[in-house]
């Protein structure tokens, strides 16, 4: 989700709020395959990518394009973002109300951890995701560096105008380019009901870590984003389930406190990012910190 | 049948309004006037709010000498707190000022705090993010946090205006309070709009840079609106709460304290307190219809017609974003000296030339 937000921010210049809810989406999209249609939990991935990628396409043609016509500000469609999310928060929850009232299923409060397998010893979610992960990784690394399609996308991150003198179709690459802003959060969402409650306002408690993750990597690379991202959520799922332990379990409500804590560190500690880090920066201050320590030794 | 609006809901509607323009007045100051995406309104509204259900039961426990635990017999303490406030109409006011007073400063304090990251120089985006992201915190950590106002049990409120007779006086009692704060506000709102601050805080709207070449300390600047305009929204969550009554841990969320009020500053004009108060007017009266035909439309809906609220409010933000950005009243050009004297100096260059 964190690449997603940050795809859509370096490659078209639109501050995505409704990442978040495009994989609320996803998790709907999971649970109709295995419930309508009964198509197993990881075969609906490919569900969940198209879904996605069509949402993403339709948000650009209905949403970004129009106002970018008009030439709304940053501002202006960062709230058309945020519109956007209501509206498709809204839009689940009628879907809820509809699976629940037509066909008597419970479509809030779901976990989809009975469809999950074990491999090793290892849950099947976290071997799967985490392929997904660096498949999806290694695929964008090579699109963007390897083929034209990747370079005009490139190109049309840093100027636009310039990339459609040169001849780009820029118009085509912004629908591929929100098709992959889609699909990604969506992809991502599959993974969600397998260990947690899902429901259509799940966004809200996923946002804050997606957002930090991307503040941390900086807002420029997909690349950042995966590393902000993994960081965040690393953090996140350790130091919670660590302090449950050593302060009880009421802390587990408390989680999105650390993601928080970290974008407000990097926001004013290294606003750039993980990328303004160098690790000569970093060496330099472990040293400083251990000599510090030796001195009081 | 369709049912048909009662007095009931003109009352109603006629409290929120007035609430709502109070934090869509402020709002406007903050995003209309200066620009600063704030997308964690609903913690200022929720900072008075809360505060309400936190602050002046327990007072007044103290005050009555009540020794038992305040959140455990919350219900009976703030039933014989009641039962005092009727007897003594002076007390009741002035717990009300009191707590109106100190759920502005509350918020205020809030505001300074959410404007530290502009300190940073950090891009508007990342203001929103963190903002945003600040608000949903806020509103999970009073919704557990059970010392608070027990989260989501919630609390009741003292009721400043229980000593007017029951019934519609005391709707009348809530609209005349909240009718003198909107008074205040807009007073202010309207002012500023008219001085050469306002002229400035557009300025920096337009142009961060320009403004500060010219010497103007835009971040202060940016800070002290925020500060005024969360104390402002405040105060509204305050009114709000005391006229529910009750405040629980799921109030003051973002769609309906920080989204609705984009929308209704969108919908009237950007710097525009008449195209405001139109917008919130219009956006308020559409909410309540909703609600009031809720009933209605349940028989032939498929769904909960609740969610029909975002469905709308999403559609009709991203409509005028497009199509009308500039609301129904859009702002007006500037003018500095009146029209005749632009005139007569037209006149006398026309001379001389």
């Amino acid at each position: 989700m964190s690449m997603s937000a940050t795809l859509a921010l370096a490659k078209t210049n639109v501050p995505n709020f409704a990442v978040a809810t495009f994989g609320t989406i996803g998790i709907y999209i999971t649970f109709s395959c295995i419930k309508l249609l009964g198509i197993g939990l990881y075969p609906s991935l490919l569900f969940c990518f198209v879904g996605g990628g069509l949402v993403g396409v339709l948000t650009y043609i209905f949403v970004i394009r129009p106002l970018r016509r008009r030439g709304a500000t940053s501002e202006e469609i960062m709230i058309a973002t945020l519109a956007l999310d209501i509206f498709l928060i809204a839009m689940l929850n009628i879907y809820a109300d509809y699976l629940t009232r037509k066909y008597k299923i419970m479509a809030r409060d779901f976990t989809l951890s009975a469809y999950d397998f074990s491999i090793f010893g290892l849950d099947g979610v976290f071997v799967v995701s985490t392929s997904v992960f660096l498949a999806v990784l290694v695929v964008l690394h090579l699109i963007f560096t390897k083929t034209n399609l990747g370079i005009a996308m490139k190109a049309i991150g840093e100027n636009p105008s310039l990339a459609e003198c040169d001849g780009v179709n820029t118009e085509f690459l912004y629908i591929i380019t929100w098709f992959i802003v889609g699909a990604l959060p969506a992809l991502a969402g599959a993974f969600f009901p397998v260990y947690w409650m899902s429901n259509p306002t799940t966004s809200m408690f996923v946002v804050v870590t997606v957002f930090s993750g991307c503040v941390l990597g900086g807002f420029t690379t997909i690349y950042d984003a995966a590393v902000g991202g993994y960081i965040v959520a690393i953090a996140q799922t350790a130091l919670v389930s660590y302090l449950s332990n050593v302060v009880g379990t009421w802390i587990l409500s408390y989680g999105f406190l650390i993601p928080l804590l970290i974008m407000i560190v990097t926001i004013f500690v290294f606003p750039e990012g993980l990328r303004s880090l160098s690790l000569d920066r970093l060496l330099r201050s472990s040293r400083y910190i251990l000599t510090r320590l030796e001195g009081f030794r | 049948m369709i049912s048909v609006p009662g007095v009931e809901f003109f009352t109603v509607l006629v409290t929120y309004i007035i609430i709502f323009l109070i934090i869509t007045l402020s709002y406007n100051l903050a995003y209309g006037y200066t620009g600063i995406p704030d997308f964690g309104r609903a913690m200022a509204a929720g900072a008075g709010g809360f505060l309400c259900g936190y602050l002046p039961g327990r007072l007044m426990a103290r005050v009555l000498g009540i020794q038992e635990d305040y959140l455990e017999n919350v219900i009976l303490i703030v039933d014989r707190i009641n039962r005092e406030l009727e007897k003594n109409p002076a007390l009741s006011i002035g717990l009300l000022v009191l707590t109106l007073l100190l759920a502005a400063l509350a918020a205020g304090a809030l505001g300074l705090l959410a404007s530290l990251p502009i300190f940073r120089g950090i891009r508007l985006f990342y203001l929103g993010v963190t903002l945003l992201s600040i608000q949903i915190s806020f509103n999970t950590i009073v919704y557990h946090w059970e010392p608070i106002i027990r989260g989501e049990h919630g609390v009741p409120v003292p009721d400043p205006f229980g000593w007017l007779p029951p019934g519609p006086m005391r709707s009348i009692g809530v609209i005349a309070t909240s009718a003198i704060v909107l008074v205040i506000v807009g007073y202010y709102c309207i002012s500023v709009g008219r001085s050469p601050l306002g002229r400035l805080l557009k300025a920096v709207r337009d142009d961060e840079r320009s403004a500060e070449a010219l010497g103007r300390d835009v971040r202060k600047l940016y800070v002290k609106v925020m500060v005024i305009s969360y104390a402002f929204s405040g105060v509204a969550g305050a009114l709000f709460a005391f006229y529910q009554g009750y405040v629980i841990g799921l109030h003051f969320e973002r769609v309906t304290w920080t989204f609705w009020p984009i929308a209704m500053v969108i919908l009237g004009g950007l710097a525009s307190n008449k195209g405001t108060v139109i917008g919130t007017i219009v956006f308020i009266t559409l909410k309540r219809l909703i609600l009031f035909y809720k009933a209605d439309l349940e028989a032939f809906l498929p769904f909960s017609p609740v969610w029909l609220d975002g469905v709308l409010l999403g559609i009709i933000l991203i409509l005028l974003l497009i199509y009308n950005p500039r609301g129904l009243l859009p702002e007006k050009p500037e003018i500095t000296i009146s029209r005749e004297d632009i005139e007569r100096i037209r006149e006398d260059v026309s001379k001389v030339l």
